[in-house]
This record gives C-alpha cells, sequence and structure tokens, in this order.
C-alpha cells in the first residue's frame, strides 16, 4: 500500500470519525445492556435528544456566522416561566406561540446589542444570560412552578407511533434545513459566516443576517424550552441552567465550526443523539451517575480532537499539492 | 486605500484639548472611575458600603477572584480563553485538601508548615496540569480553545464531584484542614489579610511577566498576530502552552485560597464565577481577540464586579435581583467598551 | 500576440469622470481628477501607493462620494450613493483580495447577491435555474468546471476567472481589475488577458489598476497616470513606453531603476550551502551555495518550488533528506528559531498575513525577532532602553517614513513602508544570510529602488543575500547570480556577466521547451 493509501485511509477514518464513535458506543452499550439496543429505547433516546436539538439547531445558525449564543439556557426558562406561571389551562399550541414569541424577542435583544451596539456575542449573551435568569427568577419567586397538564399531556402523546416532543422536533428540524439548504438566506447565512466583509460587499445585508440569526437561536431555544418542559413536568431555579453547554457541544460535534460558515443542522441533530446516546446508555449500564458528565465530556473531548486532526491533515495534504505550472 | 496611508504618517495621540467625557471615554482608568461612581451613587441609599468593614468583605471576595482572572488574562492575551478554570477551583481544591488530610500517608510526622507547602504545590500543580492538558490541546492538536476548556470544564468539575464521593462518606467535602493551611485564607500579617499580600505577589509577578519579560512580549505578538510572530522565530506554541499553565496553575492559587477560608476542600467551589472571571478581565478592558491586556485593568475590573455584588448585597437585593444587574452591569460595560473602540477607530 | 486583435472603435465614453474632489480628513487626496471610459477599451490606470488610484476607483464604486467634480454615465449624472448603486448601474469590480465565498459552490458564488427564485415572493431558490445560467456563464469565460464544485477547490487564477463570470451574470458595463495579477501564475495571466480581450469584445468598458508596467502596456488601450491625487499623464498607450510611465509616476526621472551594484562577492567559504535538499513534492536534489557578500536571485514561476525552498531553508517547513550548511556547519534542527540562530532572516512573501503584526506600532514589529538579544538575566526581563535604541536606529537606517515608531501603528503605513518596516527587524538581527522571498511585491517604484539600495548595502557589508522574485527584470538588476527553477528543482544558473531574459525565462518553462512546447 502507498503511502498516499494510507493516508487516504486515515482521512477517511478521520472523516467518519463521529459516526464510528457512535457505532462503536452503541456496540458497547448494546453488549453491556441487552434494553439498550431495543426499538424502545432509540425511541426513547431521541425524544430525550429532542430538546437539545431543538436548541442546538438554533445555535447552529449562530454559529454559521461566527456568533455564540450563551444565553439559550436563561431563554429558555425565561420563555417557559411564562407559560408555567400563567398560561395553565391554554390549549399548548398558544403556549408554543407566547413561548416562541418570548423567545424572539429574547433573541431580538441579543440581536440589537451584538448587530447595533456592536458588543461581542460572547459578551453580549453572556450578559443577557443572567438577565434572563433574574427576570425568570423573579417571576417564578425561586419557586418550583409546575407547567400546566396540557403542556405535560404532549409530552407523553404519541401520533402516528411517534411522540408529539419528536414531531415538533422534526418541524423545526425541516423547516430548519429547508431554510439552510434551498433558500438565499440560507447561503446568505453561510457567506456572511465565510466573510462578512466580501459579503457586504456581494450586496448582501449583513447586518439583517446577523439580527436574524439570533432571533433564530431565540426561538429555537424557547420551543425546545417547553419540549424539555413536557417531560419535565415544572421548572425548578435551575430550569435550563448551563443548557448552553450541551447545545454547543452538539453543534460542535455534529461538525459546525465554531469560526462560522461551515456545518449544518443534519450534523448538529446527529450530534444531540450521540450525546444522549451516552447519557442513555449510561443509564441503562447502571453506571454511577457521578460518572456521567466525565464520559460526556470525554466524547465531546475526542469528537473535537477528531475534527481538529482531520482539518490539519486537509491542511497539509493542500500544501503539499503544488501547483504544476505549464506556460 | 484609507486616509491614514496617504498622508503616510500616523495621527498624533489624542490631543489633550478633548473634550472630558471622552478622554475619561477612551482612558483605561474608566472601570476605576465607574466604581467611584457606583460607590458615591450607592452611598446615597446604603451608607454602610463606606465603612471598613463592607471594604474588607470586598477585599476578601476580590483576591481570589483576582488571581483567577490575572490567569486568565494570559489565556486572553493570545486570543484563548480558558472557560475550565472554575471547574480547576473545585478539582485542585478536593485533591488538594485530600492530599493534606490524607491519613497514613507519606505526609505523616511531616511538620505542620512543610505539609501545607506540599499542599499548596499540590493545588497548584492540579491546576498547572489542567492547564497542561488544555494548552497541550490547543497548540499541538490546533483544537478551538472554547471547545477544549469546555470540555475540560464539564469534565473536571464532574470529577470534582465524583472524587469527593469515593473519597468521604457522605459525599459533600474534605473537612479538618490544618490550622496552618486556614491561617492562608483567614490570618492577618501586619494588619493586612495574608491573602492579600499572595495577591499582591501574583499581581506583581504577572505585571513583570506581562510587561517587561520576553515571555510577555512574546504574548502579545502571537495575540496579534500569531503567524508572523511563528515567522519571527517566536515559539508560538510552547509560548500558548506556558499561559494555559499559568491560568490553570493561578486558579490552583485562588483554591488555596477559597479552601482555605471555608476550612474545606469541596467541589461546588467556584461554579458560579466563571462568568466573573472572564468579565473582571474584559470589563477592565482585556480584548477577547488578543494582543491587548494588562495586570492593572484586570484589577480594575475584578474590583467593580466585586464591589457591585457587595453594593446589591447592602441593598438585599434577592438572587434574581443580583443576576438581574449583574447582567446589566456586564453589559453596559461592554457597550461602553465597544463604543470606544469605535471612538479610538475614528482617531 | 493578441493584444490589438479587438479594434476598439472610438465612440461616445461610456463613463465621463470630471474634476473629482475628494479630502479626508482636511487632507486632500484627489484634485480635480478626470478621465473618460469608452464601451470596448482598456484603460489603465496607474500610480504610486497612496496617489489616489484606490479612493478613485472607490469613488466610482460607491463607496466613497466625492466633495466636488461629477461623473456622467451614459448622458446620465450617475451619483451612487453605495456599492449597491454601482452594482445596478452595471460597475464591477474585482478586487485583489478576491470575494468569494470559499465554502459555497461556484454557481452559488454567481448567485450570492440574488438568486432566481422558484416561485415569486416565496424565499425558495430555482436550483435549476442557478444551475443552468451557472453553465452559461462558465462557457462564456472558457472555464470548464462544475458549477457545484466548491471554490475551496478552485485555483487563484480559476477564482479570479469566477469573478469575472460574476461580472457578466450583473450585466456590467464597466469592470474594474484592481491589481488582478498579483497571485496568478503566468499561465493564469495569460488566461485573464485573454478573458479581458473577450470583455472588451462585448463592448465592456475597462479599468485595469496594475504596478506591473509590462502588462499594462500590453493589454490597455489608454493610459492614465496619477501622482499626489492629480492625473499627470494621459494618452493613449501607443504613445506611452515604460520609461515615461515610470518617470510620470514618480515626478522624476529615475536614471537607473536599479541602483549600481558597487560590491562584489567575497571569496571564501560559503555563507551558505545547500546540498541535495529534497522534500517530496516540494524540491529535489537542490543544491547551491550563497558567498559572503553575494546577492543570487531565484528566477522561476509560482507554483516551481521557490518559496518552498526558501521556507525549508528558514525551518518552517520540513524536510525529507539533503543538507543545509552556514558558514560550513550543518544547520541541525529545522525551525525557525534554529535558523535565526545561525544568522539566517527570511523576509516572507505574504507581508499581510506572516510579515508583520498589523495592528501593532513600528517599533514592536521592528523589535520582534531580536527581542531574545535583549532579554537578559532571571526571568528574562527586556532591556527597554537599550531596545528602544536598536529600533529606533534600524528604523531610521532603513528610512520608514514615520514621526513616532512607538506610536504609529503599521497597518496605518504605506506598502513600501511596511516592507521597510520587515526589512528593519530583520536588519536588527544582523543576518549573515538574508533571504528575500517577493521583497518588492505591491510596492511602488521609489519604495522598490530604496530596497534594492538596502541589499546592495547589506551585500556590500558582506551578507549573502537570497532574492526570490517573479519578475525577472528585478534579479538581473540587483543579482550576482540568478538561478532557476521549475518543478521543485534547479535547471539553469547564469553569472552577471552572462544575464539573459530571454534564456532564463526559457529555463523557467524547462517543461514546455524540453515537451516540444503545448
Amino acid at each position: 500500500m502507498s503511502l498516499a493509501d494510507s493516508r487516504k485511509i486515515r482521512l477517511l477514518f478521520l472523516q467518519n470519525a463521529p459516526l464510528i464513535l457512535f457505532l462503536v458506543l452503541v456496540l458497547v452499550f448494546g453488549s453491556l445492556s441487552e434494553r439498550f439496543l431495543s426499538p424502545t429505547n432509540f425511541m426513547n433516546i431521541v425524544t430525550q435528544a429532542a430538546h437539545i436539538a431543538i436548541i442546538a439547531i438554533g445555535m447552529t445558525f449562530v454559529l454559521l456566522v461566527a456568533g455564540i449564543d450563551l444565553s439559550v439556557g436563561a431563554n429558555m426558562y425565561a420563555s417557559c416561566i411564562v407559560v408555567a406561571l400563567y398560561m395553565k389551562g391554554w390549549n399548548p399550541v398558544f403556549g408554543f406561540a407566547v413561548a416562541g414569541f418570548l423567545g424572539l424577542l429574547f433573541g431580538a435583544v441579543n440581536a440589537f446589542v451584538i448587530t447595533r451596539l456592536r458588543v461581542p456575542a460572547f459578551i453580549a449573551t453572556l450578559a443577557t444570560l443572567f438577565v434572563g435568569r433574574a427576570i425568570a427568577l423573579y417571576l417564578s419567586g425561586v419557586k418550583m412552578i409546575p407547567f400546566g397538564k396540557e403542556i405535560l399531556l404532549l409530552g407523553r402523546t404519541t401520533w402516528l407511533g411517534l411522540p408529539v416532543p419528536i414531531w415538533i422536533f422534526l418541524l423545526v428540524f425541516v423547516i430548519a434545513w429547508v431554510t439552510l439548504r434551498l433558500t438565499t438566506y440560507g447561503r446568505q447565512v453561510y457567506a456572511v459566516g465565510a466573510d462578512p466583509e466580501a459579503a457586504a460587499k456581494a450586496g448582501i445585508d449583513v447586518r439583517r443576517i446577523l439580527f436574524s440569526v439570533y432571533c433564530i437561536a431565540g426561538v429555537c431555544a424557547a420551543i425546545g424550552g417547553l419540549v424539555s418542559a413536557s417531560q419535565v413536568a415544572a421548572a425548578s431555579s435551575t430550569f435550563g441552567f448551563q443548557k448552553e453547554f450541551p447545545v454547543i457541544a452538539a453543534a460542535v460535534l455534529g461538525g459546525t465550526s465554531l469560526f462560522g460558515g461551515r456545518g449544518g443542522v443534519v450534523g448538529t441533530v446527529f450530534g444531540a443523539i450521540l450525546i444522549q446516546t451516552v447519557e442513555n446508555g449510561l443509564v441503562m449500564i447502571n453506571a454511577d451517575p457521578y460518572v456521567y458528565p466525565l464520559v460526556v465530556s470525554a466524547i465531546i473531548f475526542i469528537a473535537v480532537l477528531v475534527d481538529s486532526l482531520r482539518t490539519g491533515m486537509l491542511e497539509r495534504l493542500e500544501r503539499r499539492k503544488i501547483r504544476v505550472e505549464t506556460a | 486605500m484609507t486616509p491614514a496611508q496617504t498622508t503616510r504618517l500616523d495621527r498624533p495621540a489624542p490631543a489633550p484639548g478633548l473634550p472630558l467625557w471622552r478622554r475619561l471615554l477612551l482612558s483605561e482608568y474608566l472601570v476605576l472611575f465607574l466604581t467611584v461612581v457606583y460607590v458615591a451613587g450607592m452611598a446615597l441609599i446604603v451608607p454602610e458600603i463606606l465603612t471598613a468593614d463592607t471594604w474588607r468583605d470586598i477585599l476578601a471576595a476580590m483576591i481570589p477572584l483576582l488571581i483567577v482572572a490575572i490567569g486568565q488574562m494570559f489565556v486572553l492575551v493570545v486570543a484563548g480563553i480558558d472557560l475550565s478554570a472554575t471547574s480547576v477551583l473545585a478539582f485542585s481544591s478536593v485533591l488538594g485538601a485530600a492530599v493534606i488530610t490524607m491519613d497514613g500517608g507519606p505526609l505523616v510526622g511531616l511538620p505542620a508548615f512543610l505539609v501545607v507547602a506540599i499542599g499548596i504545590l499540590a493545588f497548584m500543580a492540579v491546576g498547572g496540569a489542567v492547564g497542561a492538558f488544555n494548552g497541550a490541546c490547543t497548540t499541538r492538536f490546533n483544537m478551538p480553545p472554547f471547545i477544549v476548556t469546555l470540555t475540560t470544564m464539564m469534565f473536571f468539575s464532574g470529577a470534582a464531584i465524583w472524587v469527593t464521593t469515593l473519597l468521604t462518606d457522605d459525599g459533600s467535602s474534605i473537612g479538618s484542614l490544618p490550622r496552618e493551611f486556614v491561617f492562608i485564607g483567614q490570618g492577618r500579617v501586619f494588619e493586612l489579610p495574608f491573602s492579600l499580600l499572595i495577591a499582591l505577589a501574583v499581581g506583581l509577578l504577572a505585571h513583570v511577566a506581562l510587561s517587561h519579560s520576553l515571555f510577555g512580549r512574546w504574548l502579545f505578538a502571537i495575540g496579534i498576530n500569531p503567524n508572523a510572530a511563528a515567522v519571527s522565530g517566536v515559539p508560538v506554541r510552547r509560548t500558548m502552552f506556558w499561559a494555559y499553565v499559568i491560568s490553570g496553575a493561578c486558579a490552583g492559587l485562588a483554591a488555596v485560597i477559597y479552601t482555605a477560608r471555608l476550612e474545606t476542600g469541596t467541589p461546588v467551589l467556584g461554579q458560579r464565577i466563571l462568568l466573573d472571571v472572564v468579565g473582571a478581565a474584559v470589563i477592565g478592558g482585556v480584548s477577547l481577540f488578543g494582543g491587548k491586556a494588562k495586570v492593572l485593568w484586570v484589577v480594575f475590573g475584578a474590583l467593580f464586579l466585586t464591589v457591585v455584588d457587595k453594593g446589591l448585597q447592602l441593598l438585599g437585593l434577592s438572587l434574581a435581583g443580583v443576576f438581574a444587574i449583574k447582567g446589566g452591569v456586564i453589559l453596559l460595560a461592554a457597550i461602553v467598551d465597544a463604543q470606544r473602540q469605535r471612538l479610538k477607530g475614528r482617531g | 500576440m493578441f493584444q490589438k486583435q479587438v479594434q476598439a472603435p472610438v465612440q461616445a465614453p461610456l463613463l465621463a469622470v470630471r474634476g473629482l474632489c475628494k479630502s479626508f480628513f482636511g487632507v486632500q487626496v484627489l484634485h480635480d481628477v478626470g478621465f473618460e471610459l469608452a464601451p470596448g477599451r482598456v484603460l489603465g490606470l496607474i500610480g504610486e501607493n497612496g496617489s489616489g488610484k484606490s479612493t478613485t476607483m472607490n469613488i466610482l464604486g460607491g463607496i466613497h462620494q466625492p466633495d466636488r467634480g461629477e461623473m456622467v454615465l451614459d448622458g446620465q449624472p450617475y451619483r451612487p450613493k453605495g456599492p449597491k448603486d454601482a452594482e445596478a448601474t452595471g460597475i464591477a469590480f474585482i478586487h485583489q483580495e478576491l470575494n468569494l465565498f470559499k465554502n459555497l459552490s461556484i454557481e452559488e458564488n454567481l448567485f450570492i447577491g440574488g438568486f432566481p427564485k422558484l416561485v415569486r415572493g416565496l424565499p425558495f431558490i430555482d436550483r435549476r435555474k442557478v444551475r443552468a445560467r451557472a453553465k452559461e456563464l462558465l462557457a462564456a469565460i472558457d472555464l470548464d468546471l462544475d458549477p457545484a464544485t466548491l471554490v475551496s477547490r478552485l485555483s487563484q487564477g480559476e477564482r479570479q476567472l469566477v469573478e469575472i463570470a460574476k461580472a457578466l451574470g450583473a450585466d456590467a458595463r464597466i469592470v474594474i481589475f484592481d491589481e488582478p495579477t498579483t497571485s496568478l501564475t503566468a499561465r493564469e495571466t495569460e488566461r485573464l488577458f485573454g478573458q479581458i480581450q473577450r470583455l472588451k469584445g462585448r463592448g465592456i468598458a475597462i479599468v485595469y489598476i496594475s504596478h506591473i508596467l509590462s502588462d499594462v502596456m500590453r493589454l490597455t488601450d489608454d493610459i492614465v497616470v496619477l501622482r499626489d491625487g492629480h492625473v499627470v499623464a494621459s494618452a493613449p498607450t501607443r504613445q506611452m513606453t515604460v520609461d515615461k510611465l515610470i518617470t510620470s509616476m514618480v515626478g522624476r526621472t529615475i536614471d537607473q531603476i536599479y541602483p549600481p551594484r558597487a560590491s562584489r562577492p567575497r571569496e571564501g567559504q560559503p555563507v551558505l550551502e545547500v546540498e541535495k535538499l529534497t522534500q517530496p513534492g516540494m524540491i529535489k536534489d537542490v543544491s547551491f551555495q550563497v558567498r559572503q557578500g553575494e546577492v543570487v536571485g531565484i528566477s522561476g514561476l509560482m507554483g516551481s518550488g521557490r518559496s518552498e525552498m526558501a521556507r525549508i531553508l528558514f525551518g518552517l517547513d520540513p524536510y525529507a533528506s539533503g543538507r543545509i550548511l552556514v558558514d560550513g556547519q550543518p544547520l541541525e534542527r529545522p525551525t525557525p528559531e534554529a535558523a535565526m540562530a545561525r544568522g539566517i532572516a527570511f523576509l516572507t512573501e505574504d507581508r499581510r498575513a506572516e510579515g508583520l503584526m498589523m495592528d501593532g506600532p513600528i517599533a514592536d514589529n521592528l523589535a520582534l525577532p531580536s527581542l531574545p538579544n535583549f532579554a537578559g538575566g532571571f526571568g528574562r526581563l527586556i532591556e527597554r532602553t537599550r531596545l528602544g535604541d536598536a529600533v529606533e536606529r534600524t528604523g531610521r537606517d532603513v528610512q520608514v517614513n514615520a514621526r513616532d515608531f512607538v506610536q504609529t501603528l503599521v497597518k496605518n503605513l504605506s506598502g513600501g513602508n511596511q516592507q521597510k518596516v520587515v526589512i528593519g527587524k530583520w536588519l536588527l538581527r544582523s543576518p549573515r544570510l538574508f533571504i528575500l522571498d517577493e521583497p518588492t511585491r505591491g510596492i511602488d517604484v521609489g519604495a522598490k529602488y530604496e530596497v534594492y539600495k538596502i541589499i546592495n548595502e547589506l551585500a556590500g557589508q558582506g551578507t549573502g543575500v537570497l532574492v526570490i522574485s517573479s519578475e525577472i527584470e528585478e534579479l538581473i538588476g540587483i543579482c550576482d547570480r540568478i538561478l532557476v527553477m521549475s518543478h521543485g528543482e534547479i535547471r539553469a544558473g547564469f553569472d552577471r556577466a552572462k544575464f539573459d531574459r530571454e534564456r532564463i525565462m526559457r529555463s523557467a518553462m524547462w517543461d514546455s521547451v524540453t515537451k516540444g512546447g503545448r
């Protein structure tokens, strides 16, 4: 086997590493626990991953323009606490509408501070994280607030054999995928992420794009929050606390770059499911619960490491290719 | 072509004739000034803010935060970030306390001060090791520092709790630390808190390292343009690596102070100050994009955040209120900084 | 030669620019600039850096608004408020740094400003139409590529052509090229020129901005020379010569573009000996020497391995086999630090990305490579006064034009002054061997002369100099010896007495010559 071949194989391996990792995990957990490989359990995994996936889809838009939104967890808490407090007994559709609108508002505030006041996204959303949690804590009086029955029912209802949270997740996913792939807006998001200056010169309204992605992230955070609410029954004062970490991890695990312009929602969904698979598998094999975060973070780490190795290798390959010039 | 290029000469430094507010806005003492204004405003509502006791509290709260933030600054200069600093606090608190209180280990029979010294080294070594791992990942494998330190943060926060459950029966904390160790957090020398002396030493060392040493110059060069630095013979990877080690070691040292003050090693130490750490540095004026930092700025930033916190406490605000105002203050500082950059850009 | 294939009929001007004036911060950078563009003609716009070319073009492109003066497009007053207005009126701007998105495909780049829609009023892209239009546009510029190819996979020259396709797609009537050939290979340049001829044939008016005067002479129908914001010459190209252009650009006659070589290489131990240096895919069996006080030029086309060799010598890239000896002693560890310790200095071809800290002051840039020499004792603290003095002296020596080295940021300097800072930072180390990769790229004639002078002085002091350049004239003008690289190997060497442009060129294109041309 020539040098080039072995390099190609290595690259092929690195390129599909998250998938390989996933398969390895499934095999390991499957061999340790019989219950793990059942279809019901897989459905459980997806259902549990749904809210992270939804929020991470919103986060993907932000990461694509090289931004970041640390406030999604706070947004999720703030938007959902309103539904929990004031919308008991309402049709859950209204709940989603109201939460979505509040999430949008929250996102718009982020967007305003970032695009108009030119505060770096990291700091801006850090600040709104505090403010958002504060508003929610104030509204809830730092008490555990149970969600209305209709929200809880939502979590247990199935439609065409699939739980409603999965349907909501699929809906968000399809809309996001179509938007990014098949609309002018979506393609411009990628363009802005790759090079905002060039995008401005190409006549793209860069500020509008930047503004909009934070709004999208806001809406997704709120919707994801309610999906999560349908599973946890009540909003405690830690509802959504540090949710930004698994969310960003899911997107990055799925191949979305933190530097903008690269990635997509398919990968993000995969990342969210991968994380949930690990957690679920650990439960199935009765691992010490204190070990969960260790394993999950180690797996995210491996995925990012592999991604970096791959990028580095591709770069080296590119550099080696001297363009032979014939005049 | 920019206008500056046509004249081919730089514009002169801001003229002294600028309006006062603009000079203030552009001054590096802006944050200190804001602190004074805040205290003055608060004093009208809660006069206690001017008492010596209050300031003792502020100092006590500020010292460990400052030490972590100074470490963070070294990473920020090279356009990195160290989110793992708070997990280092927790992890080294547990491990360090475990080393000191070990039953029947090699430390038994040694004089107390030696045990304490070894303990402190253990704290810093744990921090330095985590930093070394972060540094190795970012420099060797070119992994984005944000993600690397995010995962190490998750990992070591979890590890701190897990280790505690292994080491103790109730899994909450590791107590009964020796008196000599507790002194570091609570003792006084010449009427001054001992921890203040540590902070002063760290600050001074950091200042010399950053602004007067070869290492510091290299850090700035890397922060501004890592490629140009590499082509100019700067050992980019090695320098960046040490920045992360310093950040970890500083967090370890801060953990010593926190732990000594609480008299127990606890795995939830520092969970809530992650944002304060980065915030203190950035509010002071350290750029998240690298190449801009000063120890004094971090001191101002840490002071500002702590004073704001204390003021809110005195007001008797609820947790929600503290969160809201703190968030607002960080936001305000960031907006002011952004406007300031814009002003500077216009010259 | 194709240059006058398309006979441009004399027509009414498409765009007339009259009396443009513009000031920034009270400094007037344009004084009554005027010229005319006619359909199917190429206007060359030349001038030193800072002469007002870019400002003029930015006014045309709607980025700046003039203080005074008027522009008339097709008999109508033309007052663009922004880049979008310019685009809408059919002015396309092809910048030096291309405005393409590497993460998107060719077709997406062509339509990123506005995709054809599937249904009017809905945001969905009509993929099929995009594909069809993209194919048409690519065919129009003879680019045989799948429109779905990612731009990141295209060569620099292909990207340039995609930009042209984009201009065609926007129905541009005026296309402005700003230094389009700086990063193109010779072949890509030819291809670009061929396309510019075709644009002419379509009746498009073209503005061509370049420092490479021979290209301007070849390609353009008219030339306008700017100096300090004034139009100092404006005439049909056939009435111009390169000498005349230079004279009007710099405002004085440069009797010689190249200062005379005063010193001769010294006998004895060579500074640099390279023996059979090989790195697969980059260079192969490269062997040569540089003596003290000798200026050796490396000629070769882009991709010939010349820059790669320089980077290997300086330890930036590894090598598989061979030896590098400095002053007779082998250079073992291939790192920049090790190379610098042995007295090697390296001026990179990419000033912005690798040469300078653009956001840093001049003084810090000058000091950077020498810092370890000024850091002593415990903690390696910097000796500030000694460093400050040395920096100041070197900065003045290389004549960096700035009042205050500590305050002035490098990004505010002209290209020529920036290059002097890069040279200065290496001179501060008193190098034994100075490797300069494209030392005069993108700097104006006056600054070039000063760079040549510095190289001469260095050689006079006994430093070995290795100059890499794509301009053969430049190498002929300043070198004692020229080596020619092609396909990663050294194909020929010429001593000063035997310099011959033709033969050097032919060796550089060794491949096409031995294979009987293509």
